[in-house]
């Protein structure tokens, strides 16, 4: 990192900006109406913060996300230990977690369209559809991680089941049930995406709003490429912070696992 | 022995869903917004006897392989360079990192502008979903191999072309094999998202088509065509790993 460093930096922002040489060299070259070039996409990135309308429908997206996640994680968590410590619970309901995990979430969006309408709720179901299977995957692997030893401890002691859940399992359990949150956020956001992709495009255009409906409106009604590079790039850099802060978040939380 | 309990238990919870459902079903009596499972049976044999559901899921998988073998032929030479060249990923990781939080999803409007409704977009968008698993699993992998292998390998003077096709490439094919899975599992669920906005076929097209005809046990039959091909898919390339790397360890994460 110190000595290394100044060759580094240049070799890690080499190829970026080569492409966007590329990219800028060759829509001069062949200039067309349509076509997005770097300086336009600057500009319509700058109208559309300007407006408000970027920032508007990144945090209508977000809050079906955190609406969707939260579902989730509240079935998730407390499904996933009564599976990972109960034996019969995860024998009977494990068939179901493995029968549906394999369908994707963006498959069942026509359903919650057909039950929910094209509103939030709809957004929210797939959303919270999306993130369970992670959620509840990593806890039963977690609690499944914890020491037996510490367990068979508490057993002597006569510690009642509850109070072995909240002070051996759950804390025990906590890393994996981290990682496992944190897939299922990622998830959560690409899910919104493609849920708001589609029902923009399937209920034409029907005004729910979010991020992905903003690039399904640039892209059938007005046409604007930029704009919708813009939307992409909006999509990256909220994956990204999204997973930083879920990151230090969960750091904070359980500092023994860093 | 585990098998056959295994599915015995298997079937109970499914006899109990489908009876809770078919309830829910008399109760609601509305055949578009909730079909009784008997219907959604029916549906399935239907569209089974007609070929319909057989060919839509054909031009799914058929797109499904050829965006896995395209990702494949890019991200696992790449993840190799980049695995064994201290340059190669000082160069391209930014490039990966900028590009992997933009899921494939986001890429359709766009990709329609590029490709127009058909095979291309379809394609194009499970090939970038399922690179990002692999070059990283790649990366990883080989990074994880053995040093002391390669070391070996070299002071009895081997060229470095064979090292990589005797030495690395082996010892990274468990983690090559889980970056393949985890590829697949994210391609899979880019299809459905492809091919219900911007594709005149396929699984996901059939979806969207039933769903506006309100035919919704057909709608179900072909969700359901989706879950039993990701589940093929999975177990097929779990059997794959077992077979061609059976000393790596199979409880792998998921």
């Amino acid at each position: 990192m110190s000595a290394a460093a100044p060759g580094r930096m240049l070799r890690s922002v080499a190829v970026p900006l080569l492409l966007i040489a590329i990219w800028y060299a060759w829509t001069t070259a062949h200039p067309t109406v349509r076509t997005p070039t770097p300086p336009k996409v600057v500009n319509a990135a700058i109208e559309m913060i300007a407006s408000g309308d970027l920032p508007y429908g990144v945090l209508q997206s977000l809050g079906r996300v955190f609406g969707g996640f939260a579902v989730a994680a509240l079935i998730g968590v407390p499904l996933g230990l009564a599976m990972g410590t109960v034996r019969a619970v995860e024998r009977n309901v494990d068939p179901l977690v493995e029968s549906f995990r394999p369908i994707a979430a963006i498959a069942i969006l026509p359903l919650a369209i057909l039950w929910l309408g094209t509103g939030t709720s709809a957004a929210v179901m797939i959303v919270a559809y999306a993130a369970f299977f992670p959620i509840v995957v990593n806890t039963v692997a977690g609690v499944k991680r914890v020491d037996a030893t510490l367990l068979r401890a508490a057993a002597t002691m006569g510690i009642d089941r509850l109070t072995v859940m909240r002070t051996v399992i759950v804390p025990g359990a906590l890393p994996s049930i981290g990682v496992g949150l944190r897939i299922a956020l990622g998830v959560a956001w690409t899910a919104i995406i493609a849920a708001e992709l589609a029902v923009g495009a399937k209920a034409g255009g029907g005004g729910s709003g979010g991020v992905g409906q903003m690039m399904f409106v640039f892209y059938a009604y007005s046409i604007e490429l930029n704009r919708i590079v813009v939307c992409m790039i909006a999509v990256g850099v909220v994956a990204f912070l999204l997973d930083r802060v879920l990151r230090v978040v969960l750091r904070r939380l359980m500092p023994w696992t860093h | 022995m585990r098998g056959l309990a295994g599915a015995g238990v298997y079937f109970r919870t499914m006899a109990v869903f489908a009876v809770v459902w078919w309830l829910l079903s008399m109760w609601k009596s509305n055949t578009a917004l909730l079909p009784s499972p008997v219907a959604v049976v029916g549906a399935i044999w239907e569209l089974a006897v007609d070929l319909e559901l057989f060919k839509h899921a054909a031009i799914s998988l058929a797109r499904m392989i050829g965006s896995l073998a395209l990702a494949i032929a890019l991200a696992v030479p790449l993840g190799i360079l980049m695995g064994l060249s201290r340059i190669a990923d000082d160069l391209v990781d930014p490039l990966v990192e900028i590009l992997r939080p933009i899921s494939g999803i986001a890429w359709i409007p766009l990709a329609l502008f590029m490709f127009g409704i058909g095979n291309a977009l379809p394609v194009f968008i499970m090939t970038y979903a399922a690179f990002f698993p692999i070059v990283l699993g790649t990366i990883s992998g080989v990074r994880g191999v053995d040093r002391r292998l390669v070391d070996a390998a070299r002071t009895m003077g081997v060229p470095s072309r064979t090292i990589v096709t005797t030495v690395i490439m082996p010892a990274a094919a468990p983690a090559l094999l889980v970056a393949i899975r985890l590829g697949v599992a994210s391609a899979w669920t880019a299809v459905v998202a492809a091919e219900l906005i911007g594709a005149p076929s396929g699984l996901g097209y059939a979806i969207e088509w039933y769903r506006e005809l309100l035919m919704t046990p057909q709608v179900m039959a072909f969700i359901a065509m989706i879950g039993v091909l990701g589940f093929l898919f999975d177990a097929s390339l779990r059997w794959l790993s077992r077979r061609l790397t059976p000393w790596a360890p199979q409880a792998v994460s998921r």
